[in-house]
């Protein structure tokens, strides 16, 4: 079989999140599992349209399906968007490396996420929240444009009842009376946080201008850079380090990626640019 | 197994290879398959590459990515080093990593490459700068190599078993080589190298101890140079799809429905401004002297990190195909002068 021809899964259920974001949950046709590790990313293809990269927002324990969430943003997502359940995509993968998560054990461990960057995040969250005993303790900070654009409000309140997981949330804007929590850049959380710095990871995933100020911020709070975990994004095509697409330095982000220490991207130029 | 044919000898056994198809090339440099083997009317050995590069023959300009062909069993002929070490390039990245792409294993195992030396070295010519030479040995990735005694007698040297059977098979009646011709084939070899020096003293010193991929690393930063020497390009990818080295390709997805899946590759070019944008716009190397200077990056910094060898094989064919009359030589040399360091000869 081709390495570049992608299984069928049917959409089974779609969430809409914010007006421009979705939750698909798909199932695969012709198997009874997709398995992956989290952190790990697929090749989805709107058939007749185009492929893109994502990263599954779902728990790598849960097998039977799988939950991609994606932001309504070019031409091909534009008509993933119009999809139905139902209908049917198809999935190439899953591809990369994945989140560290085995070396986590033990630390606290801080997750900072913007906007849909909480997609893949959350998958490392039900991968954490599974074995929650085995951490520290597990901080989320998250930040969006408006109390509107937030993804996964409704689970929110279940993941406030975890014990061992703090949750603090910003919004860069918002209307007077719709928000009670902080207003400001996902950043400006990380100085309320207590964390025991030398004891710690940090996974950070969000559009680039936001992994950027996050990763001074937290070399500043002194985070060594093999204790911060990026996840990257190019525009990765084939997804197994061939096509050239998603280059940056001499890693293929695909390959080697897309989950990145600092300390491997701290000497390539303009990583974020 | 060596054997020692003139050339005479050489075009008949070549006319009378029935179980290939036969590529070879003629005086104009360009790549023709042959069918009947009798239809070949002349071995141009002493040319130098062609002008297409063998890429095209295992990483095609377009390819089906959802389905098989049947493959035909291919006999390459005359490839030189240069284009040797390109097609390691592309080992690397097909078949030589985790994934490995099927359809160029299957092109590339249906082959028989059948190398020459090359001893008319052109003025665009500079393998030897980057790590190369005119001459091909066991190991570099051809199945038998051709080099010259003089020019009409030829020493045939098998490196692989599958060229250890098609000499046996086609050359057995013919003599083995004295140590005469060696001592005469090395230096035609000599000279030929050094012709490539000449054509190259004023660009740069050859490149012994990788200085090259050392001070290349550290010009990413001088952008006002990048800009200068990137104003002639023209963004037209001539150099990309001409050279036997640059992998990039673009996957384009066609399907009917999901039970009729069909999505092609066509080659790709890291010039043009849409190759590294992602969805919403936004556009990782916006400017040409970005997009520019990660060709060479590429070339001369990462692949030398992933395989320890340059991307760049020295073919010189994008000097040649350059509308604005880039020479890499020369955009090199530039950088290394603007770190301070010594180049010329």
């Amino acid at each position: 079989m081709s390495i570049y021809k992608p299984q069928n899964f049917k959409i089974i259920k779609i969430i809409e999140e914010t007006p421009n974001i979705k939750t698909f949950t798909l199932k695969p046709l012709d198997s009874d599992k997709f398995s992956f590790k989290t952190g790990q990313f697929i090749e989805l293809t709107v058939y007749g349209v185009g492929e893109a990269p994502f990263t599954p927002s779902s728990s790598p324990y849960k097998t039977d399906t799988m939950d991609v969430t994606i932001m309504r943003v070019g031409r091909m997502t534009e008509f993933l968007h119009s999809m139905k359940e139902g209908e049917i995509v198809g999935i190439r993968g899953p591809y990369g490396k994945g989140y560290p998560v085995e070396s986590f054990v033990g630390k606290e461990v801080l997750i900072v996420g913007g906007g849909v960057g909480l997609a893949p995040l959350r998958s490392l969250l039900f991968t954490l929240i599974e074995k929650i005993s085995d951490f520290k303790k597990i901080v989320l900070c998250y930040g969006a444009r408006t109390p509107s654009d937030i993804v996964y409000k409704y689970l929110f309140p279940e993941w406030y009842k975890i014990k061992g997981l703090e949750i603090l949330r910003s919004v860069d804007r918002c209307q007077p009376g719709e928000w009670d929590e902080t207003v400001g850049v996902v950043t400006c959380l990380l100085d309320k946080i207590k964390i025991d710095v030398e004891n710690s990871v940090a996974v950070v995933c969000g559009p680039p201008i936001m992994m950027k100020f996050t990763t001074l911020k937290l070399i500043d709070m002194k985070f060594k850079p093999n204790q911060i975990y990026l996840s990257m994004e190019r525009n990765m095509s084939c997804g197994l380090g061939k096509c050239g697409h998603c280059q940056i330095g001499s890693y293929f982000i695909c390959k080697d990626g897309p989950v990145f220490s600092w300390e491997q991207l701290k000497d390539i130029p303009e990583p974020f640019e | 197994m060596e054997k020692i044919i003139n050339y005479s000898d050489l075009l008949s056994v070549f006319k009378n290879l029935n179980n290939f198809i036969i590529i070879y090339h003629n005086f104009d440099q360009i790549y023709k398959k042959i069918i009947n083997p009798q239809e070949i009317q002349n071995l141009a050995l002493l040319n130098i590459r062609c002008i297409h590069p063998p890429k095209l023959f295992f990483f095609k300009v377009k390819d089906i990515l959802t389905s098989f062909t049947s493959v035909e069993k291919i006999l390459l002929l005359d490839v030189k080093f240069c284009d040797l070490k390109a097609i390691r390039i592309l080992d690397n990245i097909f078949i030589g990593e985790e994934y490995v792409d099927e359809k160029y294993k299957i092109y590339k195992e249906n082959t028989l490459i059948i190398s020459s030396d090359c001893i008319n070295p052109q003025l665009s010519c500079f393998c030897s700068i980057v790590g190369g030479r005119p001459y091909v040995e066991k190991g570099d990735g051809s199945d038998l190599n051709i080099s010259f005694v003089d020019e009409n007698n030829l020493i045939l040297e098998a490196f692989t078993q599958k060229g250890e059977e098609f000499l046996k098979e086609n050359f057995n009646e013919f003599e083995e080589p004295t140590k005469n011709d060696y001592l005469k084939r090395n230096s035609v070899r000599v000279v030929s190298e050094r012709k490539i020096y000449e054509f190259n003293k004023e660009y740069i010193k050859e490149d012994k101890k990788n200085k090259h991929y050392l001070t290349l690393k550290n010009t990413y930063e001088l952008e006002s140079i990048w800009e200068k020497e990137s104003e002639k390009c023209v963004q037209c990818g001539g150099c990309n799809f001409i050279c036997p080295s640059c992998y990039c390709f673009l996957i384009r997805e066609a399907s009917k429905d999901y039970k009729d899946q069909h999505r092609d590759k066509v080659w790709d070019v890291c010039h043009f401004t849409g190759y590294s944008r992602v969805a919403g716009g936004a556009n990782p190397r916006k400017y040409k002297y970005q997009r520019f200077r990660n060709r060479y990056q590429c070339k001369f910094v990462y692949r030398y990190e992933n395989f320890n060898m340059y991307a760049c094989s020295g073919c010189g064919r994008c000097i040649e195909v350059c509308p604005g009359k880039i020479d890499m030589r020369k955009v090199i040399r530039s950088l290394v002068l603007a770190k301070g360091e010594e180049v010329l000869v």
